[in-house]
């Protein structure tokens, strides 16, 4: 489903005249496979969101080729960019990264209005999704009136709502306490075994890893094959 | 996104800052009512001109003052002036050469005496305010203050005194047998006298200052005055009416290329239309300087937007919004703005128009004195606000919001999304 080939990536640091050039992916390359979750650890600095950022199309890689349901998005103008992620991923970050202006109902809808889906779909849509990660009491309720794990749940329910085969995760529970976190964990691996979801985890916490089935370490820009947990 | 759920979302966003929007649609409101409100005092002054002219004369009357080559007008070229397209009726007046004395009684007056084709005057749009138009040569149509004007010899010589004196001939001159005297101003040849009957009396003159002593008699005794009172050459009034408007220009233009001397409302007109059309363009220029100004006020208020919701755009952009949407929708909010802008200023300068229209020339009468003295019967208009004034200032004004709100509208697209949303909440 995403087949990433030798990846590479330099960051240019300082003013323009004392430029130092920081090799941050050094020639990654990873395959993942469709309903499967993915766990790339690393600790900060080495790389790992940089990955996430370049397979979301955010930012575009040195070289290397990034393969997405055999479509190559590194080389996609911003428009194509934005079709793409809307018909193929689903974002959570790690702060949720949710509009204060509106409810948690509203929020969910917001990739649909983008879409162009109609009222109708998307009231009912909407709903269900709410339902599903347990929030269709709190659907008036803006963001500051959730909690922690509240709010996440909302993220993933915006994240599931253009029905993406797709969902990358940018340290989902790093805002999270322990008792959140394995709600939210949980509801990833149901998410997955339900819904036949691919995940692409991004994480320092081996907790939240432990979820994958299978997992990698970037290390100094090289990403290492972990142990494989578990069976799809 | 579908275009409902577009303006929901501008909605919320003014909503959110509802001073601020609030104040810049205010600055542009400001703006384009100051447009508005200047170049509609250039419109009035050109009404109020306009109507001055038109008022003093029939807007379809072309008056043809002679030939180019100073030859007299003759009869073949006045039948050849009906045959221009859109004429409606050509009057030739003529006077003779002779002092025209009515007499009825005791009383006698001075008239203006003319022979005219009575079915032309008529088709010209003759109008009366009692009687009827002659069936026969002999009958006449008299001037409004006619009857006014024959006074007995008592009266004249009150009148000579420099005293007042009230009435005239007294009832109706209609069906009333009188006699015109023709003395010639010049030569040898005796005063005629001949008798005629009151058909007709012309409506009152529009304006109090005319005195309309007119005696419009059959252009068949034309050739009978000039023959028997051996007159020179008379004089001779050809007007040209056109059937509407705007046809007067082709025809005064027509009788032009055929040589003659022509005077029509439309060369007035056309003079002062050309420095109104200067003095309006030159009043919406500073007008636009006001909406500028304005503008500077969306904006800032727009830039501060895109500041404040680049985390809200970044996540917009992860999620799948194309940057061309992020934009529009920002030049949609300015638009809005400048829309709304324009809606209440269009109403406050036809308020503040009408205002101005009844109380400045309040203040002008009454510096003038009580009854407004030296003004006569003119109207002011101060302001005059036609449709395409609000037009012309809505597109300039609208234009300029969206042209204000452009530059933060494409700085909202090239927000970069990862550092977006390292923004803290």
């Amino acid at each position: 489903m995403i087949e990433i080939q030798n990846l590479r990536h330099t960051f240019a640091i300082g003013k323009k005249e004392h430029e130092r050039k920081v090799p941050v992916l050094k020639g990654v390359t990873l395959d993942v496979q469709k309903g499967e979750i993915v766990a790339i650890l690393g600790k900060s600095g080495s790389g790992k969101s940089t990955l996430l950022h370049i397979l979301a199309g955010f930012m575009t890689p040195e070289s290397g080729s990034v393969l997405v349901n055999t479509k190559e998005t590194a080389k996609m103008k911003e428009e194509e960019k934005a079709d793409f992620r809307l018909a193929n991923f689903g974002f959570i970050f790690q702060n949720f990264q949710l509009m204060p202006g509106l409810t948690a109902f509203e929020n969910v809808e917001l990739p649909l209005k983008i879409k162009g889906e109609t009222v109708k779909k998307r009231q009912a849509k909407v709903r269900a999704l709410l339902e599903k990660v347990g929030l269709q009491d709190v659907a008036d309720h803006y963001p500051n009136e959730l909690s922690g794990g509240q709010q996440q749940r909302v993220s993933i329910a915006r994240a599931l709502v253009t029905d993406p085969p797709i969902l990358l995760a940018d340290e989902p529970t790093g805002s999270l306490d322990s008792e959140t976190e394995q709600d939210i964990l949980m509801l990833i691996q149901s998410l997955n075994q339900s819904l036949g979801l691919t995940f692409v985890i991004i994480t320092h916490d081996d907790e939240v890893a432990n979820v994958a089935h299978r997992q990698y370490r970037l290390h100094d820009g090289e990403l290492v094959k972990g142990e494989k947990r578990h069976a799809i | 996104m579908q275009f409902k759920d577009q303006l929901d979302f501008i909605k919320q966003h003014m909503k959110r800052n509802k001073l601020r929007v609030a104040t810049t649609i205010l600055a542009a409101m400001m703006g384009c009512a100051f447009l508005i409100i200047l170049a509609s005092v250039g419109f009035g002054m050109q009404q109020t001109v306009t109507d001055q002219v038109l008022d003093n004369q029939i807007v379809t009357e072309i008056e043809v003052a002679g030939r180019e080559d100073g030859d007299s007008i003759t009869d073949q070229e006045v039948e050849a002036m009906h045959q221009i397209a859109h004429v409606k009726a050509v009057t030739d007046r003529t006077s003779p050469n002779a002092d025209a004395v009515a007499k009825i009684g005791d009383r006698s007056g001075f008239v203006a005496a003319a022979t005219v084709d009575m079915e032309q005057e008529q088709k010209a749009g003759l109008k009366l305010s009692e009687g009827k138009m002659p069936s026969s040569a002999n009958e006449v149509i008299i001037g409004y203050h006619f009857a006014q004007n024959l006074l007995t010899e008592e009266e004249r010589k009150k009148v000579d005194d420099g005293e007042e004196v009230s009435g005239g001939f007294a009832g109706s001159l209609i069906g009333q047998t009188f006699q015109l005297e023709l003395t010639p101003y010049e030569g040898e040849t005796e005063a005629g006298v001949w008798e005629f009957t009151v058909a007709g009396i012309k409506e009152e003159p529009g304006k109090d200052w005319i005195s309309d002593n007119t005696l419009l008699i059959d252009d068949s005794w034309a050739p009978v005055f000039q023959e028997e009172l051996a007159l020179e050459e008379s004089g001779r009034q050809v007007l040209v009416y056109a059937d509407d408007l705007q046809n007067v220009a082709d025809i005064t233009q027509t009788l032009k290329d055929k040589g003659y001397y022509v005077y029509s409302v439309t060369e007035e007109l056309g003079s002062m239309n050309m420095f109104f059309t200067a003095l309006k363009a030159g009043l919406i220029v500073v007008g636009t300087v006001a909406v500028l100004i304005a503008s500077i006020g969306i904006f800032n208020t727009m830039t501060m937007a895109v500041t404040e919701r680049t985390r809200e755009i970044g996540v917009m952009k992860a999620i799948g919004a194309k940057p061309k949407l992020i934009q529009k929708l920002f030049l949609m909010e300015s638009a809005a703005i400048g829309i709304i802008g324009t809606v209440l200023a269009v109403l406050v300068s036809y308020g503040v128009s009408i205002l101005a229209n009844w109380l400045v020339p309040k203040i002008i009468m009454s510096s003038l004195g009580e009854d407004g003295e030296g003004m006569g019967d003119v109207s002011i208009l101060i302001s005059v606000i036609p449709w395409q004034l609000v037009v012309i200032s809505a597109i300039i004004s609208i234009g300029v919001a969206m042209i204000s709100g452009w530059r933060p509208a494409r700085k909202a697209t090239q927000i970069d999304v990862i550092q977006a949303l390292r923004q803290e909440l």
